[in-house]
């Protein structure tokens, strides 16, 4: 390890309602390389994004080789040696690999793009890297694994000083996590500074010299990694203190029946597998990190999206899920984690969303009785203590923990015994997330039976009575309420099987 | 969001029709097997004037086929080039035939008032962000009302083969001795070739294919995606204003008010020969083939005693069927 | 952090039909004041000749835009309903009800052809309404061995079809045609399929993952259309008598231009009846004032396209700017 070549200072940022980054330290050295770890919301793409400029920094300062920067986008970032490989990927599906790598500063030969030379410099990239890619391929074709190894490929082609690595090995195989890391020891070896996000310990162990751990928007530490245990690591990630009394017991007796039963689903790369128990009257907590697939299983069980293998029992009875109308007609109602995008219908009222699953029951002839649909809207604004002028509001005029609270009459209206809420109380102040959950607690008292997916650890553990972790699309464990513990969670939420 | 197929786990090699470019082969056999059903079916189809009548009658659709794939490939439409095309024929006649001035003259105002208004539909799209059928429908309003206006409300005949300033029609139907000849072909078979050039190795086209890929990544790499989008339409602008000149000089008369449906020739053949509508494939030599099949049909089914009407109905079934093949394949591409 | 925005939307709707009467009532009192040829009952019934149908045609595609889609082949499917009925009437001497019937069967026919491939097949709808046009065209043109059909006068026996226009100087037209726009308005705002039209056009993807079968009630939307198409041909032949096969595109313009401009927006889900009625009487209106003041219809065209543009594009900035 060399000086140090990248320093962020005190880093201050904050988005209406939530403090994303509070006085965050973060440094990196030349030929280290620096994993940067965290649960979700702790603010590690955040950080990054600051960085590269996508966000601007509030307060604080960067300092580059030296000199204090402030990027205002990822070009000049780009420019000043500064790339990040994202997770998502940002590629072109219709044109080539050597096309993709080189877009935006294409070698050319006149007024003709010089494809050959192209292909050339990207062949000799892949050599360098010991990827077995070839450049002339459709980038469409490739699997997404290799789609990531040529994201990678394009970001280092920049000539970089420093390189960000955003969960790189989520879509790769095992032969190509060993070309990665041989990709970043050379990197390590020529005195650039890495950074890797990642929650796989086993990785980290292996590939990293110093971890620094974030916790909700804050800088917590940095350690070293060979001397430090994964213990230890997760210690710094959960270690809060929570103030609300987490459950201790499930309110939920051995012997209630179960009331929705999951046997090995299978849908794509998200959901490998899955099988768990829904019990009547209880609250059944799903915890993981980002890209855990727990989002994915609820759509696969909601017939929201296609499954290719599985069977769903509801209250014993084999059922055939294929859609989202299928699901509903079995008493299953599933509030999504996008509010924005498939909770809400924008341009419709209050009273016109509570009724959108429920609507048969509100007809009179051809005609929707509008004041047997304003009056229940108005029931459920009162149960639910809505904030609204009216039950005939605009739905898009509503505060966020209010928008979730009309989504939740609509199932309630529809009266399903089984409800998925995925991630219910994200993007809602304090305030409104208590009466949530003082709603869902009344709501699994009365016999309903709940699936709460969730990435906040105070959350899980408030409200579950039992847990269920995923990683990966597959399920790493299952743990009743009373042995549960933020550590023993993050454990196996960090679990890898295979 | 990524419009990309992504195809997991296993390679997805091999299936032919995967292949870009494949389909250009698939509307080439179509082409011939639909010239060798009408020659078989009908010995007047295979005279000589059959063919040169073909070609006339396809040069204006497939130019306007070259230039309306530049917008189809960003995922958008142009509508304006059929009632344009007539509009910015009108223009130009008229100042050759009532106000004096030379053909070549003519020939050049017709070709920069379709540059002008397709550098109007790419503000409209690209900067405004309209949607792109909407804008283009609009200018399609505003250029057939202005192709009225220009001619006064006449129909405008170019001059004729024979009289002073014909010479044009010379380019694209040559008579050496007693025969006649096609050269039109040639110049439409050289543009096809310049704009597959265009396409494929240049900036333009490039950028032009990364938009319709995933316009959003684009906009990451640094390129000025907003340049890139008025260009497409720019271009379709442009070979309306050289289709212009193509209808002008195979059709005696133009006439105000025509034009409409002209574009569904050009974008349907478009479609045939490969250009998926969401954007991002294509290629100009597929529009080119696309074209001919229409025309064939449009041309051949007569010979075989259908109606030209019956041509209408076919090419809106062909049109839905080859839409059909673009969805479903990618709808087998998407499950796994 | 409960702050509830001020809501502009419904004020919209509300500000944008009384700005639109005021535009009606002052481009008329314009057109009067321009050219004493316009003041009187005889250019109103004649501008409300092509309000009628004009009118049919923007309630049918209302339906469709308010689902996010578009369909361009309304004016060729008008022609065609128009066509194969007539020619049933005049050549096959189909009685004057039935033939009626057949021209709106006609049209819903080619309704459920679009949203079939639209709805079940997610074809792009500019697609296969361009498609569909040139269908609807040649299949018109094949009917009647490509010759135009004239409908009976109104001196004829069957020629009662005409009192749907006018009775006297009564514009019956018009009645019949608020009628069938308050009953669009009801379907639109009080029935389950246009809660659901309205609703899936706003946010499809939400609405299907609420239980409901999107499908069918997107597909619905393009039925009603081609039904108001088919009663659209009606009242064109009630007040032009003559149709020729190959035409009617130039109405597809006017049809959306009047929906858009009443403050349908194109992204979907928000859609007024109203709105759409007044907007045609606007591009009726701009019609006939053109004329009698001596223009030619390029100025109308011109004119209603620029408006368009302005309509569509005040639409886009205000969602742009709330975003």
């Amino acid at each position: 390890m060399g000086d140090t070549i990248l320093t962020m200072n005190e880093i201050d940022k904050s988005f209406p309602g939530v403090h994303a980054l509070d006085h965050v330290n973060f440094e990196v050295k030349k030929g280290e390389v620096h994993a940067l770890m965290g649960e979700n919301g702790a603010g590690k793409s955040t950080l990054m994004k600051v960085l590269t400029g996508i966000y601007t920094k509030d307060s604080g300062s960067i300092v580059f080789e030296g000199k204090e920067v402030e990027f205002h986008n990822t070009r000049e970032a780009q420019d000043a040696g500064i790339v990040i490989v994202h997770q998502e990927l940002n590629m072109l599906g219709h044109l080539t690999v050597a096309q993709n790598i080189f877009i935006g500063r294409e070698f050319k030969k006149g007024i003709r793009i010089d494809d050959k030379k192209m292909n050339e410099e990207a062949s000799k990239l892949f050599q360098k890297l010991h990827i077995d890619i070839d450049p002339t391929e459709m980038m469409s074709n490739l699997t997404v694994g290799k789609q990531q190894m040529c994201e990678i490929a394009k970001a280092i082609s920049h000539e970089a000083k420093v390189i960000i690595f955003d969960e790189p090995s989520a879509a790769l195989t095992e032969t190509e996590i060993e070309e990665l890391f041989k990709i970043i020891r050379d990197l390590r070896k020529q005195q650039l500074g890495i950074v890797y996000i990642s929650h796989r310990m086993d990785e980290i162990k292996v590939i990293t010299d110093r971890v620094t751990v974030m916790r909700d928007g804050g800088y917590v530490g940095t350690l070293i990694t060979k001397e430090c245990t994964k213990d230890d690591i997760i210690n710094m990630m959960v270690g809060r203190v929570i103030y609300e009394d987490p459950k201790t017991e499930s309110a939920v007796p051995k012997d209630a029946p179960v009331v929705l039963k999951v046997e090995k689903l299978n849908a794509g790369r998200m959901v490998q597998d899955v099988s768990f128990e829904l019990r009547k009257g209880e609250v059944l907590g799903f915890s993981g990190l980002m890209g855990a697939g727990r989002t994915e299983t609820a759509r696969a069980i909601f017939g929201a999206d296609p499954k290719t293998g599985g069977d769903i029992y509801i209250n014993g009875q084999k059922v055939e899920i294929n859609s989202p109308q299928d699901a509903v007609k079995y008493g299953i109602g599933y509030l999504s984690e996008d509010r924005k995008r498939f909770g809400i219908v924008v341009q419709k009222s209050v009273a016109e969303n509570s009724t959108m699953a429920a609507l048969e029951n509100f007809v009179k002839g051809l005609f929707i009785d509008k004041k047997k649909e304003n009056k229940i809207a108005q029931d459920y604004v009162e149960s639910l203590a809505t904030k609204t002028p009216g039950v005939d509001q605009l739905v898009v005029n509503l505060s966020g923990g209010n928008q979730q609270k009309v989504v939740i009459a609509k199932w309630l209206i529809r009266n399903c015994d089984i409800l998925i809420f995925d991630e219910p109380t994200r993007g809602i102040d304090v305030g409104a997330k208590n009466e949530i959950y003082k709603l869902m607690n009344r709501l699994a008292e009365e016999g309903k039976s709940i699936i709460m997916i969730s990435s906040e650890m105070t959350e899980i553990l408030r409200m579950s009575d039992r847990i269920v972790v995923m990683c990966e699309g597959r399920k790493t464990g299952e743990i009743d309420i009373s042995e549960a513990s933020q550590e023993i969670i993050m454990n196996m939420a960090t679990r890898e099987i295979g | 969001m990524n419009k990309m197929v992504v195809n997991t786990p296993a390679e997805k090699k091999g299936s032919f029709l995967s292949k870009p470019g494949s389909q250009k082969f698939i509307v080439l056999l179509v082409v011939i097997c639909l010239f060798v059903f009408f020659s078989i079916f009908s010995p007047n189809f295979r005279k000589y004037t059959t063919i040169l009548s073909i070609m006339d009658y396809s040069y204006y659709i497939v130019l306007m086929a070259i230039g309306v794939t530049f917008p189809l490939i960003t995922g958008g439409v142009d509508l304006s080039i059929g009632t344009g095309l007539i509009c910015y024929s009108l223009a130009g006649g008229y100042l050759v035939v009532h106000c004096g001035w030379p053909t070549w003259a003519g020939m050049i105002v017709s070709v920069l008032f379709g540059v002008l208004i397709g550098t109007l539909n790419g503000t409209l799209v690209s900067i405004m962000s309209l949607p792109p059928f909407l804008a283009t429908l609009c200018t399609c309003m505003i250029t057939r009302g202005l192709g009225s206006i220009c001619s006064k409300s006449f129909g405008i005949s170019w001059p004729t083969s024979g009289s002073e300033g014909s010479w044009f029609r010379d380019i694209f139907k040559i008579t050496i001795g007693d025969t006649k000849y096609p050269l039109g072909f040639v110049w439409v078979l050289l543009l096809v070739l310049l704009m597959a050039f265009v396409l494929n190795h240049t900036k333009i086209g490039r950028y032009t294919i990364a938009i319709g890929s995933n316009k959003e990544a684009t906009i990451l790499s640094g390129i000025n995606v907003k340049f890139y989008h008025i260009m497409a339409y720019v271009i379709s602008g442009l070979f309306a204003g050289l289709a212009s000149i193509a209808y002008s000089a195979v059709f005696s008369t133009v006439q105000p008010g025509t034009g409409a449906g002209f574009e569904l020739e050009a974008i349907g053949g478009a479609i045939i020969g490969g250009v998926s509508a969401s954007g991002g494939s294509g290629s100009v030599g597929g529009s080119l083939l696309g074209v001919f099949v229409i025309c064939l049909l449009k041309t051949g089914l007569p010979y075989i005693g259908l109606q030209a009407n019956w041509q209408q109905i076919i090419t809106g079934l062909v049109l839905i069927g080859a839409v059909m093949v673009d969805i479903l394949k990618k709808r087998k591409a998407a499950t796994v | 952090m409960e702050k509830i925005k001020q809501n502009p939307i419904v004020k919209k709707i509300g500000i944008n039909r009384i700005v639109l009467c005021g535009v009606l009532l002052l481009m008329y009192a314009v057109f009067c004041m321009l050219s004493d040829k316009f003041v009187g009952m005889q250019r109103i019934m004649s501008a409300l000749n092509y309000a009628y149908f004009l009118g049919f045609l923007s309630l049918g595609v209302t339906f469709v835009i308010a689902t996010g889609g578009i369909d361009f082949s309304i004016g060729p499917v008008m022609f065609c309903s128009a066509l194969i009925s007539g020619y049933c009437l005049t050549s096959y001497g189909v009685p004057m009800a039935l033939s009626l019937v057949i021209s709106v069967l006609v049209g819903t026919l080619f309704g459920v052809f679009n949203g079939y491939f639209v709805s079940y097949w997610t074809v792009p709808p500019f697609i296969i309404s361009m498609a569909s046009m040139n269908i609807a065209k040649g299949l018109a043109s094949v009917f009647t061995k490509t010759q135009s059909v004239s409908w009976p006068q109104s001196v004829d026996a069957n020629g009662w079809y005409r009192s749907f226009i006018k009775v006297g100087n009564f514009p019956v037209g018009l009645v019949i045609f608020l009628v069938f726009a308050v009953l669009c308005s009801i379907l639109l705002n009080q029935t389950k399929a246009g809660r659901y039209i309205l609703s899936l056009g706003s946010n499809k993807e939400a609405v299907r993952l609420s239980g409901v079968n999107v499908k069918k009630w997107e597909m619905l939307a393009y039925v009603i259309c081609g039904t108001l198409v088919g009663i659209a041909a009606i009242f064109y032949v009630a007040a032009y008598t003559t149709v020729q096969p190959g035409y009617g595109d130039q109405y597809n313009n006017e049809a959306i231009a009047g929906c858009v401009m009443g403050g349908t927006s194109m992204v979907g889900g928000l859609a007024s009846i109203s709105g759409t009625v007044i907007g045609v009487f606007i591009i009726a209106l701009l019609q006939e004032g053109i004329l009698a003041l001596g223009f030619s219809k390029d100025y109308q065209l011109i004119i209603t396209g620029i408006i368009v543009i302005v309509a569509v594009y005040a639409d886009v900035a205000t969602r742009r700017r709330k975003n």
